[in-house]
């Protein structure tokens, strides 16, 4: 079969990425300067006695190989340990965070993805036409926004028409299950919205060079030579052929969902990984930064081989 | 009684930028009967192509046209795009230059010529697929390669793939721009043979384009040479390569080598001029080993000479056998 060794080869190596990023996690925290218990004792004279107790309880004392060692055997459980700022497991705290995440994130995303699709094969379609410079303009305008500014600008502009902050109307008491998802609608739109905007100018300009670049090619000569219409030889040949690098690109940027949008969340005070990193940075919590890491690095080593796979099955050209 | 195919007065001007335009093609016209082969040939960049994708309607939108082309006595150009699309591919086929990219390469081989039949109703499903098969084999290739994409093909097998497609709605005319370019002699030899029989056998008209002499001295009836965008002379292939009456034709044959390799190579010193900008007199007189006073400001217009065959050049006015 074409491609066995291709998908094992593939495999092997991101899990080796996958083994490199944890190493290197694991190392950047421990240079990182201050010390988690300075800033968990909370305690301006503490004793060294006591700064010694918090020491041991957190496994500092021993040596870094050690702690290495025993990340890594941890890890293997799927014990990402302890969050210094809240004493909950990590991975409890990443779960929560990442199950709000994904749906405000994958809603901007897909969003994106189809406003930047269409507005990119339009302005490829009608080259040198109006259609052209305006749907350009737009997508360079807001690629070049600064997310939390635009989010600022939506919550001035929405401001009273929708929630601007937080996932749900905390004063709602026993709603319905139809008030509850209405409630969330009105909570994620205008973070999505924000994201969807910021992201889709990027896929305007990807789809736009991908589709010029396929219309330009000889076998769009051949299919309008051998009588197709316009409408068809655009699906049949231009659209399949531009999906090529456009495939790719939404695996990518899938990769990142998990990273959430500490902008938007900020903004937006939206209670998912982003905030929860940014949070973290701020408490110098090493092991839900850790933890957040990990799940980053998965998931984008993760999207990275769905990405290769998937152009391995669209371009039937790549053999290695 | 009209033509199979017959052009007149084609023009082609590309707009180019700041408000300039490039006069590519001017008032080209030739006739094809039915399975005549006539050839088109000229230096790179005389408006061969351009003159092809202009009777099909294919330049793109930077390109305006003006003239007529007759299929069977009806102009197929006067209404657009919708008048002409339904004669592409089934009455009027092309073997693009540089075929190599002319399959598309994320779809297998068959499947493009599948779609083709399919488009134009010639058959559907396993009907289609058999008839796929009996075209790839018609060309020499294996049925069994219809499943394959065109990057696992050679270049000749490409080309000859390119060609089963073009034959897949039993066109009337078969139009191959430059289809051996890109390939080696041998194969060269071998599609030119392939074109030779399927012409005859399926009673194809040709037009070939190409800037190869004596490709057109062993496969066409007639030649039409093109000189900066216009036919400079016209004639059977034969009368044009003993009795030029053309100073670019003669100059032309002149600067090919016979098929035995004898004889040098000559180029033609001087380069075609700009077409961006009006011509004044004859366009080739800067290159001409025969220019006299009258060329430098009168432009010659193509006339009907003796045995059919026609000429731009006023020394055809002079004195017969001059050329
Ligand atoms: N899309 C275009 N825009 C502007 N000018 C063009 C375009 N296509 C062709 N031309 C110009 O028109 C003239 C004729 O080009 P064309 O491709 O028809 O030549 P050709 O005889 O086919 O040459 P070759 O043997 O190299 O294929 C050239 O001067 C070329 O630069
Ligand atoms: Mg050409």
């Amino acid at each position: 079969m074409r491609g066995a060794d291709y998908i094992v080869k593939r495999v092997v190596f991101a899990l080796l990425t996958v083994f490199v990023a944890i190493t290197i996690n694991f190392a950047l925290f421990r240079l990182a300067p201050g010390s988690a218990v300075t800033n968990l004792a909370r305690v301006p004279h503490a004793t060294p006695e006591t700064r010694l107790a918090i020491k041991r309880q957190f496994g500092l004392d021993k040596s870094k190989f050690q702690q290495y060692w025993i990340y890594l055997g941890q890890l293997f459980r799927g014990n990402l340990g302890v969050s210094f700022a809240n004493s909950q497991p990590v991975a409890t705290n990443l779960r929560t965070a990442l199950i709000n995440t994904i749906p405000m994130v994958l809603i901007g995303t897909v969003f994106a993805i189809l406003l930047g699709t269409l507005t990119g094969v339009i302005a490829a379609w009608r080259r040198g036409t109006k259609a052209e410079g305006a749907s350009v303009t737009t997508a360079l305008a807001f690629y070049s926004m600064p997310t939390h500014w635009l989010g600022l600008m939506l919550v001035i502009l929405f401001a009273g028409v929708l929630p601007t902050g937080g996932m749900s109307n905390e004063f709602l008491l026993n709603p319905s299950f139809s008030t509850h998802v209405k409630d969330l609608a009105e909570h994620i739109a205008l973070p999505s919205l924000t994201l969807g905007l910021v992201l889709y100018g990027e896929y305007t300009l990807i789809v736009r060079s991908a589709m010029l670049e396929t219309l330009g090619e000889d076998y769009i000569l051949t299919a309008r030579a051998k009588g197709f219409r316009a409408g068809a030889i655009l699906r049949r040949h231009a659209l399949r052929n531009a999906m090529l690098p456009i495939a790719t690109l939404v695996a990518l940027s899938l990769g990142y969902i998990v990273a959430g949008a500490i902008l938007v969340e900020t903004v937006f005070s939206w209670p998912g990984l982003g905030r929860a990193v940014y949070d973290a940075v701020l408490q110098r919590d090493y092991p839900m930064l850790q933890g957040a890491f990990l799940l980053l690095t998965i998931s984008v080593v993760f999207f990275n081989l769905v990405a290769d796979l998937l152009y391995f099955k669209l371009d039937p050209r790549i053999t290695t | 009684m009209s033509s199979l195919l017959e052009v007149e007065g084609l023009n082609v001007w590309f707009d180019l930028e700041g408000e300039r335009e490039l006069h590519a093609v001017q008032g080209v016209g030739f006739a094809l009967e039915p399975g005549e082969r006539l050839g088109l040939v000229g230096e790179s960049g005389c408006g061969k192509t351009t003159t092809v994708l202009g009777l099909l309607g294919l330049l793109p939108p930077s390109a305006s046209v003006a003239g007529s082309v007759l299929l069977n006595g009806v102009d197929i150009l006067a209404g657009g795009e919708e008048s002409i699309r339904p004669h592409r591919w089934v009455d009027l086929a092309i073997v693009f230059q540089g075929a190599m990219n002319a399959l598309n390469p994320v779809k297998t081989v068959g499947s493009q010529i599948v779609e083709v039949l399919e488009l134009h109703e010639r058959a559907r499903g396993r009907e289609a697929r058999t008839r796929t098969s009996e075209l790839l084999e018609s060309v020499g290739i294996p049925a069994d390669r219809a499943e394959r994409f065109p990057h696992e093909f050679s270049g000749g097998m490409r080309q000859r793939a390119a060609i089963a497609m073009a034959l897949a709605c039993n066109p009337s005319v078969l139009i191959a721009d430059e289809p051996t370019t890109a390939l080696d002699v041998m194969v060269q030899a071998q599609i030119l043979e392939l074109l030779d029989s399927l012409c005859r056998d399926f009673g194809l008209a040709l037009l070939l384009v190409t800037h190869d002499l004596p490709v057109v001295a062993e496969l066409c009836d007639r030649a039409a040479v093109m000189y900066a965008g216009e036919i400079v002379e016209h004639g059977p292939v034969d009368a044009l390569y003993h009795e030029p009456r053309h100073p670019y034709t003669r100059l032309l044959f002149a600067a090919t080598p016979d098929l035995y390799g004898e004889g040098v190579p000559a180029s033609i010193p001087g380069a075609p001029p700009r077409l961006d900008r009006p011509l004044v007199g004859c366009p080739f007189h800067t290159r001409c080993d025969r220019a006299f006073g009258r060329c430098t400001h009168e432009r010659p217009l193509l006339r009907e000479l003796e045995g059919s065959r026609s000429a731009a050049c006023h020394l055809n006015d002079v004195v017969a056998e001059v050329v």
